[in-house]
């Protein structure tokens, strides 16, 4: 069977790469499924910078204005991305599996409003909310690592350098060069003058 | 769903990706999709599994053990959730439950060291025919118009009162009362919903 120019050749899934997500010629892409929820409609959707990378279990749940970058270098290795405004990904930024990247709630917080939603939603193909709910964006600095199973909340950003522990969840900004862990997450300490050693400021 | 023509309000229930099992119920227009729903689905009671309609089940796992019994009320909407039963997990109608969230009404294994190795013994390759030790089982009950978030996690006997919001990433030991917000691990009431 032949495939089309958007279709991965060592795909599985019988999908597309839509044709506002802009690929670098040496990023990565492990499949297509990442895409079966992405729904934007702004050029340049999803932006995949040079060496850039996103392997299964990534997911890009994308709503109609969201838009995602991911820098220089920056590794998804599995990440639930639900993005309405914009989520910014930098250079060298280390995603793990199983973590959310969510700058909005997608739902009404109050009742009323979520059953009108759910209501419409089975009416739809994608069966996906379009209620107008309040989007923040999330800022993942350059040299950011994310452990796994790591929510990341909306309106988040997260400074350069620093280390979020496993299973957090960060519902407030995180300085660069800072260690922070735990659910709701705090900071555990800033990066030594030891660790910080040979970064080039 | 995607993979499938567009539902009409007036379809009745289905599993998209193979056969449902004879005791498993699905209302009007109401969507089950993932290969592995039912990999795990051990109960052969009459209506060990009912769902009402409308809903939307998006590669959740329906993991029932042999005594299991599950109720699942309308318009609810869950997404790769992870729900393991062994007695009854019973949740109303409108519920959202996020991507990757477990709930569990059982520990599956006992607490005491010795019952442990005995239980271990009996779920092992050599362990044939041999009793499983008791393990405490306890109902979840999520009640109407419960939102829970992402990577969630719901433990044995709670119940999560109504319009309640269980934030992304918690976990859930002990009942949350109606309309409250939780957060944390493990969960602490924040606020109330407005």
């Amino acid at each position: 069977m032949s495939r089309s120019a958007r279709q991965l050749p060592w795909d599985w899934y019988e999908g597309e790469i839509p044709k506002n997500v802009a690929v670098d010629s040496t990023a990565y892409i492990e499949t297509s499924y990442s895409f079966r929820f992405f729904r934007s409609e702004v050029p340049g959707g999803v932006e995949y910078g040079r060496g850039a990378s996103t392997y299964l279990g990534t997911m890009f749940d994308v709503g109609p204005r969201g838009r995602v970058k991911l820098g220089d270098y920056a590794l998804v290795h599995g990440a639930r991305i639900i993005c309405d405004n914009e989520i910014l990904i930098g250079n060298h930024a280390l995603i793990s599996w199983n973590v959310v990247l969510m700058d909005t709630y997608r739902l009404p917080a109050n009742s009323a409003g979520r059953r009108h939603e759910l209501e419409l939603m089975p009416q739809r193909e994608l069966r996906i909310a379009a209620a107008d709910v309040p989007a923040r964006p999330i800022h993942i600095g350059p040299n950011v690592w994310i452990g796994f199973e790591t929510c990341v909340l909306p309106g988040v950003t997260i400074g350069e350098g620093s280390v979020i522990g496993a299973r957090s969840v960060v519902t407030t900004n995180v300085p660069p060069f800072t260690i922070a862990a735990g659910n709701p997450a705090r900071i555990v300490r800033p990066l030594t003058a030891e660790e910080m050693k040979s970064h080039a400021a | 769903m995607n993979r499938d023509k567009q539902s009409e309000p007036s379809q009745p229930g289905r599993w998209v990706d193979g056969t449902l099992p004879p005791n498993v119920r699905l209302g009007q227009n109401t969507i089950i999709t993932g290969d592995l729903a039912f990999k795990r689905f051990h109960c052969h009671e009459p209506d060990a599994l009912c769902i009402g309609a409308h809903c939307t089940m998006d590669g959740v796992h329906f993991d029932l053990g042999e005594a299991g019994r599950m109720i699942i009320g309308d318009y609810c909407y869950f997404t790769n959730a992870v729900l393991l039963c062994e007695l009854e997990i019973c949740i109303g109608n409108y519920v959202v439950i996020g991507w990757n969230t477990t709930v569990a009404d059982s520990d599956f294994h006992p607490i005491a060291p010795a019952e442990r190795i005995a239980d271990a013994v009996a779920c092992s390759p050599l362990g044939k025919g041999r009793p499983r030790p008791p393990v405490v089982k306890q109902a979840v009950i999520i009640e109407d118009d419960v939102w829970i978030g992402p990577n969630a996690t719901i433990l044995k006997g709670v119940r999560i009162g109504t319009g309640a919001l269980v934030e992304p990433g918690s976990l859930i030991t002990r009942d949350v009362p109606p309309r409250a917000r939780v957060m944390g691990n493990p969960a602490e009431i924040i606020g109330e919903v407005a």
